[in-house]
């Protein structure tokens, strides 16, 4: 495989001399958080999040899944710091989080590569502000180029590039620079079912050995509980948190074992339940009901 | 992606997406350009040798390309298209360079977009050749007036579109440069100035090709050389083959012009195509 070569290989180096490293290693705590966007032509506005609690402990794995609208993509952004306008708290260490730090990484959901940039390019603009040597700087690129399988296209435009091989730059470039926390929004989303379980293992691993806080964010209740070492759950209208379990789970997980299958089974039927057209049918107009559906058909 | 693709080759090679795949192939498409300037030439040719016009107003097709032929013999032609040239270059270098400068810095500073964003979208609105009155008096009938006039036309038209060109950079890529905390320098290169290039080009284009045809309108009125002038003095001594002379070798020379812009912007912007600039 690709990246079967795996992120052992990579030396770890003192990254990011600038970012103050406390805060990333202290408790995430987020209390009573909303957020509110204008709504456009009604009056009133729009609540995408309402009094969200969450705190995440340095080094865990938390997943969080909700069907389209619920917030997700929001929460993320204001945890990555893009976005300072908010109610409640956000906060690391203690310290609140106001604006970015490289030591808070982003996958973006609509992935936002440069199109005027190579993969490696795209990838090197991660350690623009890294401190590292412009030698360092090329092999950080080079190893994750590997490690997501991607280095003969190393100078490939994105408008050359499949929406999978796309993913992976944009995962790729998240990594490179060792953020202490990695907020993935939906960063599997077009990988054919082989190269996603691949790359769900290495970003298990990865996590794993250099004890990076992540936050993924996914559709896929499976990939949730595979990766998680709790699985939050989102419901729309206001976007608040529906239900929290922690996966018991020893690593690395097995999808054919019984709990395993009993677990993501217990978190689908928040879906298919009764209660699933009341919660949809809070959605934002606007918003087809059956995309919130399809979502969950694979 | 397969493995097998991968391992067959030492390297992959990126070929430029087939944009142009429903194009014909290039003698084709040169033989179809040259359609209508020959149903042209043919009508002209008819129009002088059946007398459709008097002669003194249109002069036949082998009148006019024998005086071409003498004009170039002479070194005339040499001499008013080197003036023309000479005129617009230095106007447009001096345009654009300044447009450059005030279009990035209304693009970046909203303050600065305030102060001067309602005046150039106005002044826009007036046509070149609309100042030459006010110029006349100012500065007078001489080569500075061509300068000033052609430099305006190229400072407004880069302005504006330099300006807009960085105000319309998506702000979902704006947020990379900041989730990356890039400095203003950085995300300017990396970011912002690649992606107003079309736009910024635009303004460019667009002010050389305008500023090309107010310079011939200008040397209709001012100074002793140039095309405008040659036409001029073509129409004055009842010359018309000069005047169609002049005509053409202003079209073509205003084509080459832009075609050299096109092709400078085509190296900003060889990513679209897939050809590596690194
Ligand atoms: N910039 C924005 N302006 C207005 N409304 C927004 C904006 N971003 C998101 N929303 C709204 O907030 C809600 C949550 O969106 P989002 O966080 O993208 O959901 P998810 O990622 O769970 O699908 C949606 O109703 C969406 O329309
Ligand atoms: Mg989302």
């Amino acid at each position: 495989m690709p990246w079967a070569g795996g992120f052992s290989a990579i030396d770890r180096k003192p990254l990011k001399p600038e970012v103050d490293i406390m805060t990333t290693k202290g408790i995430l705590e987020i209390r009573n958080l909303g957020k509110a966007f204008p709504a456009n032509g009604r009056k009133g506005s729009l609540q995408a999040l309402d009094g969200i609690n969450l705190s995440i402990r340095p080094g865990e794995f938390v997943s969080i899944v909700g069907g389209s609208g619920c917030g997700k993509s929001t929460l993320l952004r204001l945890i990555s710091g893009l976005d300072d306008e908010f109610q409640g708290e956000i906060s690391i260490g203690g310290a609140p989080v106001r604006g970015t730090s490289l030591d808070r990484g982003i996958v973006f959901q609509d992935l936002r590569l440069l199109p005027w940039l190579t993969a490696e390019a795209n990838i090197a603009l991660a350690l623009e502000n890294s401190g590292l040597s412009k030698a360092d700087k090329r092999q950080a690129v080079a190893e994750h180029l590997k490690l997501v399988g991607l280095e003969k296209f190393a100078q490939a435009y994105p408008h050359q590039l499949s929406g999978g091989m796309s993913q992976r730059v944009a995962i790729a470039r998240g990594l490179v620079n060792r953020p202490g926390l990695l907020l993935l929004d939906e960063p599997f989303g077009a990988l054919d079912a082989l190269t996603r379980s691949r790359l769900q293992a290495e970003l298990e691993r990865i996590w794993r050995e250099e004890g990076i806080t992540m936050i993924l964010v996914t559709h896929d209740v499976e990939e949730a509980v595979f990766l998680g070492d709790r699985v939050i759950v989102m419901e729309p209208g206001p976007g608040r948190i529906r239900r929290e379990l922690r996966i018991p789970l020893p690593r690395p997980r097995r999808r054919s074992d019984p709990r395993f299958l009993e677990i993501k089974e217990d978190i689908l039927r928040e879906f298919t339940g009764p209660e699933t057209a009341e919660a949809e049918s809070l959605e934002p107009a606007g918003r087809p009901l059956a995309e919130a559906r399809l979502d969950w058909a694979a | 992606m397969s493995r097998s693709a991968l391992a067959s080759g030492s390297s992959i090679r990126f070929s430029p997406r087939p944009f142009a795949a429903g194009r014909a192939p290039a003698p084709v498409r040169i033989l179809a350009g040259l359609v209508l300037p020959s149903a042209l030439l043919l009508l002209w040719h008819n129009a002088s040798t059946r007398g459709w016009a008097p002669p003194q107003i249109l002069p036949a097709p082998a009148v006019a390309w024998s005086s071409f032929l003498d004009l170039l013999a002479s070194g005339d032609l040499r001499t008013h298209v080197q003036a023309s040239l000479i005129r617009v270059l230095i106007s447009f270098a001096l345009g654009s360079a300044a447009g450059l400068a005030l279009g990035l810095a209304m693009g970046l500073s909203r303050r600065l977009d305030d102060l001067f964003g309602a005046v150039f979208h106005g002044i826009n609105q007036v046509p070149t050749l609309g100042w030459l009155p006010v110029l006349i008096v100012v500065v007078g009938i001489n080569d500075r007036l061509t300068h000033i006039l052609i430099a305006q036309a190229v400072f407004v038209s880069v302005a504006i579109n330099t300006q807009r060109g960085i105000r319309q950079v998506p702000e979902r890529l704006v947020e990379v440069a900041r989730a990356y905390r890039l400095s203003r320098t950085q995300s300017l290169r990396k970011v912002v100035l690649p992606a107003a290039v079309p736009q910024i080009f635009t303004g460019i284009r667009f002010g050389l090709a305008n500023g090309w045809a107010s310079l011939v309108v200008v040397e209709l009125l001012v100074g002793s050389e140039g095309l405008g002038y040659l036409m001029s003095w073509g129409r004055q001594a009842f010359q018309l083959d000069l005047v169609l002379v002049a005509i053409v070798a202003v079209g073509i020379i205003g084509w080459i012009l832009d075609a050299g812009l096109a092709r400078l912007e085509g190296t900003f912007t060889a990513w679209r195509t897939g050809e590596a600039a690194a």
